[in-house]
């Protein structure tokens, strides 16, 4: 099967790992070559970092129609994501009546199992671990469907818009603990992170620029589950922030910040770890012209295609150079089984595993790359991995892999095992990883294929390259 | 249809209509086939009532005319069973309800061993027709099999000069006479066999527990229960489940008596007697008698026609609860009844303390009340002009009654106003909402009632769960009334009035009453639609119409449920339970 046996190709391209640092080659587009041949295990890559995994007729049709065109679909609406955005959204609100936002986790999770478009909610998700936000804090499952709409709206739209959408948002302000502004004690406790984390990145503004936009971002308070602006309680004297002067208020703190370069070269840094690489901090040179072009018009989704699209997004540079978080983790299997799953436990699940929507843990969102990976963590994924493939409840019966096997021409063992090798790890393995799997495949009870095919897609699901992203 | 599912579809069909007379003419009963180490087992003796009641050809008619059943026949699984149960008819030449009495109508028995091992014996009056069915499904797996392409799913082999078959590879079952014997595992049904050769002489029926339990039922019951405490208390899940009350007052509180009397008893019976539309059930123990003095006591009433006070009718009526419980005598023995001091408990006392004025809660506070305690749940009207919640919940109230309504009536108020300042002080301190204190009249009595202002909200009618709340307090007469809405405690006023003008009288021997009424719980499944279907597609992993479905079933059987009734009380100190299950049937 030569169009899946590819990624050793891959690895040993010497030619492209010396091409990798080059900007001009780094962010052309990719087309396939004998040397590195559009393949399955290319189709699953894209699908793991724009998409939450693929079953197998999307990685089949991303065979079919190539690279371009496959990206081609992420970006363009499909003709019943209208509709069922308009579904979702009704069940959102619908889930958000209460101070809890579990209905809301749970409704996420099922969105993201069954959209159309799951680029968009890849990177709703980049945004909601960015703008970190706890309802812990906010205690308000409408303010959290507000802010959530903000970060969809524009999670491929204009980072601007999402900014400056944000900065009066009452959850935003409740989970941060900035929720009352007065002119008589300016609040930093949103003014440290807007610089720190949502915009420049740490280092680039001192105390006094905090101390001067808190002051811009007086007379915002939230009451009553609502953002208020009271004029009476904005300080109008004249501050100094970034080197500039004026009577500013929070929409001139967002211009100014969004006016910083530093801001273009640290949102681009953070888009580069989510869909490229976060094994190696990128060099300038690369970040730059991304940074550059960014910075004109801040439109996120024109940086996300040129990503997506890149000689360096189909490189070893990329390849398998990210670790899934747990929801990666969870949603590939889930996915590819071609299942839907109680997401009420699938959320709490998820929580353990140290990931809970709605609920950051701090404000600089998950750290994800290693920090996902410990002892316990690890133990974790193989048992969530055993409940959701296993026949015992709560997803009893919920996924067959089995089944799924069957609908696809595999109706022995052995036929069904290659075809979840081929689902969900591309059959890129070393010799001995697959030896080792087909020894255990050999040693099972054959009275039970059903059970032997789960148990073989848990294996499967606890190897180190199941991790990866 | 896989024949699994077919095997499961046969005994589903067998089990639902049969009753384990014990013993057909031929064969001993049941129970001396069955080792003595049981956990549970279900025996029906009198397997017709039962199928006289759910498979009366009126209500069928009523089911089959309902828009749920027509929305489930128009479904490919359900026309593929009821295109077997066709099948069925045919080759055993009779139509189901017949068919179904003939094969089931000597007995059944169900019982439940350890390590999940299940075995039913069904005694069939037609033992000619019970080897007809049971071809007719070896067939038809067999011929499934061969339609895939698969081997022979039937296994048949033999124990002891016995045949018996299996579909896959942990079920077994045999047929002999007219008995059928099934198992879910081939060692339950070996040791069917081997008890029916008397290789062990030691049976269910002749365990001491068992014969006690049967004595204690009585003769000639519809059905009945059999569970070994012994062992059952032995599970760690069961263990954990009675020793709740010892961390949790309110388990306490609420299931005194009964956690002490399965603590001390060997086993527990369940006697089922049909009476046209109603099903009696009645609950058996051999636990000892509960000490007087002990810390349990306080559900015990000091006099004979002392007990629970009837439930309180009110319109929307739901469920009712009362009990018999002296307040002041529970808290007094907390040390004893609830000994760990959780924080929920100490924060608990720390608000009575600021509530009461620092009086104590024993003996100033909960002494002031009578022991008897009512609870009320009823469905909620809304006024569209105030709002309606998407997630609409009942309302519900406890009634107390007080001793000295005089000089307590003020310290209550005054607690009540304060819990209500606290909840509005911590909103505040959170830039929320909070609640409106109000005193209006009803039926001559001053209440006080507190609510969220919907005033300035444009849309009204899906309101956050808060706007289901107006919190109330109203003390008419020696009562006291503290209830979650305006509305109930209104009607509480106006039945408690009634109540005045002719006391009611104490259920005696009776400490606890629990009353629902099945048509208004449908009434507020069917209000809440939406909202069920959304979080049963969220928590089962359904599609919209797969929950659709459940929740239409849901509402449909409780439809069915037109009054229960369960009553607990102690008759010479050993506790008793009887549940009463009217049904609303045709």
């Amino acid at each position: 099967m030569r169009e899946i046996n590819q990624s050793s190709e891959i690895a040993s391209t010497r030619d492209s790992q010396e091409k990798m640092v080059e900007p001009d080659w780094a962010w052309a587009r990719y087309q396939p070559d004998t040397q590195r041949p559009w393949n399955l295990a290319l189709a699953g890559h894209l699908y793991r970092r724009a998409a939450f995994g693929a079953n197998w007729a999307e990685l089949q049709l991303a065979l079919n129609l190539g690279p371009q065109q496959t990206i081609d679909k992420f970006f363009q609406p499909q003709a019943d994501a209208i509709a069922f955005n308009h579904t979702y959204d009704k069940y959102d609100a619908a889930a958000a009546g209460g101070d809890s936002a579990e209905s809301l986790r749970a409704w996420w999770l099922r969105r993201i199992l069954q959209t159309p478009s799951p680029l968009l909610e890849k990177m709703t998700l980049f945004w909601h671990s960015h703008f970190a936000v706890d309802n812990t804090a906010v205690k308000s499952g409408n303010l959290m469907l507000h802010y959530m709409k903000i970060l969809r709206r524009n999670a491929l739209g204009s980072f601007r818009d999402m900014l400056t959408d944000l900065v009066r948002n009452a959850a935003m302000l409740m989970s941060l603990g900035a929720g009352a502004n007065r002119k008589a004690l300016p609040n930093e406790n949103f003014a440290r992170p807007l610089f720190d984390t949502f915009t420049l990145g740490p280092g680039h503004a001192t105390q006094k620029d905090v101390q001067e936009a808190a002051r811009a971002f007086t007379g915002l308070f939230v009451f009553k589950d609502r953002l208020s602006d009271i004029p009476r309680e904005h300080d109008n004297s004249i501050k100094h922030i970034l080197g500039q002067t004026g009577n500013f208020t929070h929409d001139d703190v967002v211009r100014i910040v969004l006016e910083q370069n530093a801001t273009a070269h640290h949102i681009i840094g953070k888009l580069y770890r989510w869909l490229i690489s976060e094994t190696a901090e990128p060099t300038r040179e690369i970040i730059e012209p991304l940074a550059r072009t960014f910075a004109r018009d801040y439109n996120i989704n024109h940086i996300v295609e040129t990503m997506l699209r890149s000689n360096l997004f189909f490189s070893p540079a990329a390849y398998r150079r990210r670790i899934k978080c747990p929801l990666d983790f969870a949603m590939n299997l889930i996915r590819g089984l071609e299942g839907m799953v109680p997401t009420i436990q699938l959320g709490q699940d998820l929580a353990a595993l140290g990931q809970n929507l709605y609920h950051l843990p701090t404000v600089n969102g998950w750290t994800g790359g290693t920090h996902w990976i410990d002892t316990a963590a690890v133990t974790g994924r193989f048992n969530l991995a055993a409940a959701l493939v296993g026949k015992e409840k709560p997803y009893a019966k919920k996924l067959d892999p089995w089944e799924v096997a069957a609908q696809h021409g595999h109706n022995t063992t052995k036929s069904a095992a290659q075809f979840m090798v081929n689902l969900f790890l591309q059959d890129d393995l070393d010799a001995s990883v697959r030896d080792t799997l087909w020894e255990k495949l050999d040693s099972a009870d054959a009275a039970d294929p059903g059970e032997t095919i789960r148990r073989f897609v848990h294996r499967i699901a606890t190897l180190p390259e199941f991790q990866s992203a | 249809m896989p024949p699994k599912k077919i095997l499961l579809i046969g005994f589903i069909l067998l089990g639902f209509t049969t009753a384990p007379a014990l013993g057909a003419p031929s064969l001993p009963p049941a129970t001396q086939w069955l080792p003595p180490n049981a956990l549970i087992s279900l025996e029906i003796t009198q397997p017709k009532a039962l199928l006289n009641l759910f498979t009366d050809k009126n209500l069928t008619e009523k089911i089959q005319a309902m828009p749920i059943y027509q929305k489930q026949a128009s479904k490919k699984g359900f026309q593929e069973f009821l295109g077997l149960i066709n099948l069925i008819e045919t080759t055993l030449n009779t139509d189901w309800r017949t068919g179904l009495a003939k094969l089931t109508g000597g007995g059944i028995i169900l019982a439940v061993f350890p390590q999940d091992k299940v075995v039913v014996i069904i005694d069939a009056e037609d033992s000619q027709m019970l080897k007809q069915l049971h071809d007719f499904f070896l067939n038809i797996a067999r011929t499934e099999a061969e339609k895939k392409g698969r081997p022979d799913t039937v296994q048949t082999q033999e124990y002891q000069g016995i045949p018996y078959w299996s579909f896959d590879s942990q079920e077994a079952h045999t047929i002999i006479d007219n008995r059928l014997i099934f198992s879910n595992h081939f060692d339950g049904l070996k040791e069917v066999l081997d008890l029916r050769t008397h290789i062990s002489d030691s049976n269910l029926a002749n365990s001491t527990a068992y014969r006690d339990a049967k004595q204690t039922v009585g003769s000639n019951p519809t059905a009945m229960v059999y569970a070994n405490l012994g062992i059952l208390k032995s599970i760690p899940g069961v263990a954990k489940a009675l020793n709740q009350g010892k961390n949790n007052p309110l388990a306490a509180l609420f299931l005194a008596g009964i956690t002490e009397s399965i603590r001390s008893s060997n086993w527990l019976a369940l006697k089922l007697q049909v009476q046209e539309k109603t099903m009696h059930f009645q609950a058996m123990m051999d636990g000892a008698k509960i000490d007087p003095a002990g810390p349990a006591a306080f559900s015990l009433p000091d006099k004979p026609d002392e007990g629970a006070w009837p439930n309180l009718q009110v319109p929307r009526y739901m469920a009712g609860l009362s009990f018999y419980r002296d307040l002041h005598r529970f808290y007094a023995a907390k040390d004893d009844l609830f000994p760990e001091r959780t924080s929920g408990l100490i924060f608990f006392e720390n608000m009575m303390g600021i509530f009461f004025s620092g009086r104590d809660l024993t003996d100033e506070v909960l002494a002031e009340t009578k022991p008897e305690i009512r609870l009320v749940v009823a469905e909620q009207n809304y006024n569209p002009e105030i709002g309606i919640p998407q997630v609409k919940l009942p309302a519900f109230a406890v009634v107390l009654r007080l001793r000295d309504p005089e000089d307590f009536d003020e310290v209550m108020e005054e607690a009540w106003q304060k819990a209500l300042g606290l909840i509005n002080f911590t909103r505040g301190q959170q830039a929320l909402q909070g609640l409106i204190i109000d005193r209006p009249i009803h039926n001559q009595t001053k209440f006080t009632i507190a609510y969220f202002s919907s005033a300035g909200l444009t849309e009204k009618t899906s309101l956050h769960q808060r706007y289901n709340f107006r919190p109330a307090l109203a003390m008419p007469d020696n009562y006291v009334i503290l209830s979650s809405t305006e509305e109930l405690t209104r009607d509480l006023i106006d039945t408690l009035q009634t109540e005045i003008k002719h006391p009611a009288k104490a259920l005696a021997h009776t400490h606890s009453l629990v009353e629902i009424n099945g048509l208004q719980v449908s009434s507020i499944l069917k209000a809440n639609y939406e909202t069920l279907v959304r979080n049963n597609m969220v928590k089962e992993g359904h599609t919209q119409e797969e929950a659709e479905s459940a929740i239409d079933i849901l509402i449909t059987v409780v439809q069915f449920i037109d009054q229960l009734k369960l009553s607990v009380g102690m008759q010479e100190n050993i506790t008793r339970a009887d549940l009463e299950l009217k049904l609303n049937l045709p």
